[in-house]
């Protein structure tokens, strides 16, 4: 099969500036791809690469097994822009009607689906729109034509807690009809639910590509159990992966690193009347992505 | 796939053209009712009257050689020097409301994604750019003929037409220019300061300049020189110097086209 993004070697320089050293990755079809970083990482950059809006200064990009250059290729995508501007007196629904004509066609079912999904108004003029409502329109014109590949660059900017839901929900249900989506952002809380990767970008590298499944076995857990009578300490001593451990009379309290099992089954040999566990920090471990290393010059 | 984005276009300079249509044709309507009271009283506005003016800006205006013959007057006030103006700076207008201006603004990023080359874009852009002079051209031509006929000026139709279509040729042209700078650098300062001082250049060189044997070999890089030297509304289509104008015009939309299609926009 081939990838959906293929990147080699990409670079881009704004005159000396650096917006994207050397980044080469691949993204498969039917994955959900989360690209993280903080501000100024590459994000944009490497997004407008993918859709010609910027040509590389050295390397190569394929999308969808083609060049980005080509017509026939970003038909295929849809894009939501970082800083979406919609700027006219036009109405939102004619706006996204000429979209769809320029695409070849839109029924109009779908852009109202869509708008009924994201409660979006499409009859206010453009310029009139708040900054959610603006970003509704972007996120229903990249869905509306329902692209093989959806590029989102930070897509839940703006948006309220019940719209975000019924994003990932699209999002989710994209990847679910085999289709693959790109989204930036610069939280991993916000992309961790739906994505299958992350890829995390910083000072124009990509730093890291981690499996989120993995990253969430890799996650510190911390865990209390409660006995219904005090525990000898010693039969939870250098137990594998379990770190920090603190006994008082029935209580215990430990971190975890990966997976329970070694501490599951040692505290089946008592009764257990309670036990927390708190959601793996995956923030906690991607920071560290951030903080450990100098960025490179 | 290039009828939706020409029609786009179209809808969003339908402002710019029906008030410039208004200006223009308000312009002119005024400037010809006057030409009833000069036709009247031909000593007031004859030669003598003439010759108070400083030669320089008799020169600037095209000579003022007869304000009181029809075609006199129509060329002085309204086909010398403010209507081609006008023209230009509409031109201009809608020349970077296609591409400077939404490159400029962030509007443009969104359109170059969607399944269109670049270069039929930019062709798109420049179709609905002279679609829209051509509507301000259509309407006042017919404000300049019917003002004709109720001063009686005697011009023939032929002949305004002959020095309308060259008013839109300029307009083209310089627009072409806007949109070809605008194309290349994605900035309409630049466009509007490349379109300016070549029109200041371009009409001092064919006025003020013509007998100052120093730059009046410029006048081959004038389109004024082309849209003027035929003298269109005594002698109809100067169809050699029109046909320079258009030619020069496509050869500016290539490069428009070339120049867009190998840049990085909106940095
Ligand atoms: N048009 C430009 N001209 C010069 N430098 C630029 C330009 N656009 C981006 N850069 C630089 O390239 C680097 C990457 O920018 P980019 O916009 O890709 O970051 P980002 O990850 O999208 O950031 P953010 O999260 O703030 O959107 C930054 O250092 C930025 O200053
Ligand atoms: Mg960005």
């Amino acid at each position: 099969m081939t990838a959906v993004v293929q990147a080699e070697g990409l670079t881009k320089y704004y005159g000396s500036r650096r917006g994207l050293a050397d980044l080469t990755m691949e993204i498969q079809p039917g994955e959900v791809f989360g690209y993280l970083g903080p501000n100024g990482a590459g994000k944009t950059t490497t997004i407008r690469l993918l859709l010609d809006v910027i040509r590389p200064t050295s390397g190569l990009v394929r999308v969808l097994g083609g060049s980005p250059r080509e017509p026939a290729v970003r038909a295929r995508i849809g894009y939501l822009p970082g800083d979406l501007v919609l700027e006219s007196r036009d109405r939102a629904l004619d706006y996204l009607r000429f979209l769809g004509r320029v695409r070849g066609g839109v029924p109009s079912s779908r852009i109202e689906s869509l708008a009924d999904r994201f409660d979006a108004d499409l009859s206010v003029p453009m310029r009139k729109l708040s900054k959610g409502n603006r970003q509704k329109i972007g996120l229903i014109q990249a869905f509306m034509h329902e692209p093989e590949f959806v590029i989102l660059d930070e897509p839940t900017m703006g948006l309220d807690p019940l719209v975000q839901h019924e994003f990932l929900a699209l999002v989710r249900e994209v990847r679910a009809s085999g289709r693959t989506v790109l989204m930036s952002s610069h939280v991993l809380a916000e992309v961790e639910s739906v994505s299958d990767r992350v890829g995390i970008v910083r000072g124009g590298r990509l730093v890291a590509v981690e499996n989120v499944a993995a990253l969430r076995e890799k996650a510190v857990r911390r865990v209390e159990l409660h006995f219904a009578a005090p525990v000898p300490r010693a039969d939870f001593e250098g137990l594998p992966g379990v770190r920090d451990l603190r006994v008082e009379g029935a209580a215990l309290a430990c971190t975890i690193d990966g997976r329970p099992d070694a501490l599951i089954k040692a505290a089946a040999r008592h009764t257990v009347v309670h036990l927390v566990s708190a959601e793996p920090d995956l923030e906690e471990i991607f920071l560290t992505y951030y903080s450990d290393e100098e960025p490179p010059r | 796939m290039n009828g939706p984005l020409i029609s786009k276009s179209l809808r969003d300079h339908r402002g710019v053209t029906f008030w410039w249509t208004v200006g223009i044709s308000a312009f002119m309507a005024l400037y010809l009712a006057v030409y009833g009271s000069i036709k009247e009283s031909p000593e007031v506005y004859g030669p003598a009257m003439i010759a108070k003016f400083p030669g320089p800006l008799r020169d600037l205006m095209g000579g003022l050689a007869d304000m009181t013959s029809g075609a006199g007057y129509l060329q002085t006030a309204v086909y010398q020097l403010f209507v081609p103006m006008l023209f230009i700076a509409c031109a201009t207008l809608l020349a970077n409301r296609s591409l400077a201006g939404p490159e400029e603004n962030g509007t443009l990023e969104l359109v170059l994604t969607l399944p269109v080359d670049r270069r039929r874009l930019v062709l798109a852009r420049l179709a609905a750019l002279a679609l829209g002079l051509l509507a301000v051209a259509a309407v006042t031509l017919l404000v300049a003929w019917g003002m004709s006929v109720v001063v009686d000026n005697g011009v023939a139709f032929g002949h305004i037409l002959a020095g309308h279509l060259g008013v839109l040729l300029l307009g083209l042209f310089h627009g072409t220019v806007a949109l070809a700078v605008g194309a290349a650098t994605g900035r309409r300062l630049v466009a509007s300061a490349v379109v300016g001082v070549w029109v200041v250049a371009g009409y001092m060189v064919v006025t003020v300049g013509r007998s100052w044997d120093a730059i009046s070999w410029l006048k081959w890089v004038s389109p004024f020189h082309y849209y003027a030297e035929g003298r269109p509304l005594y002698e109809g289509v100067p169809v050699g110097d029109y046909l320079v104008l258009a030619g020069a015009t496509v050869v500016l939309a290539l490069t428009a086209v070339l120049a867009f299609d190998r840049r990085d926009v909106g940095v």
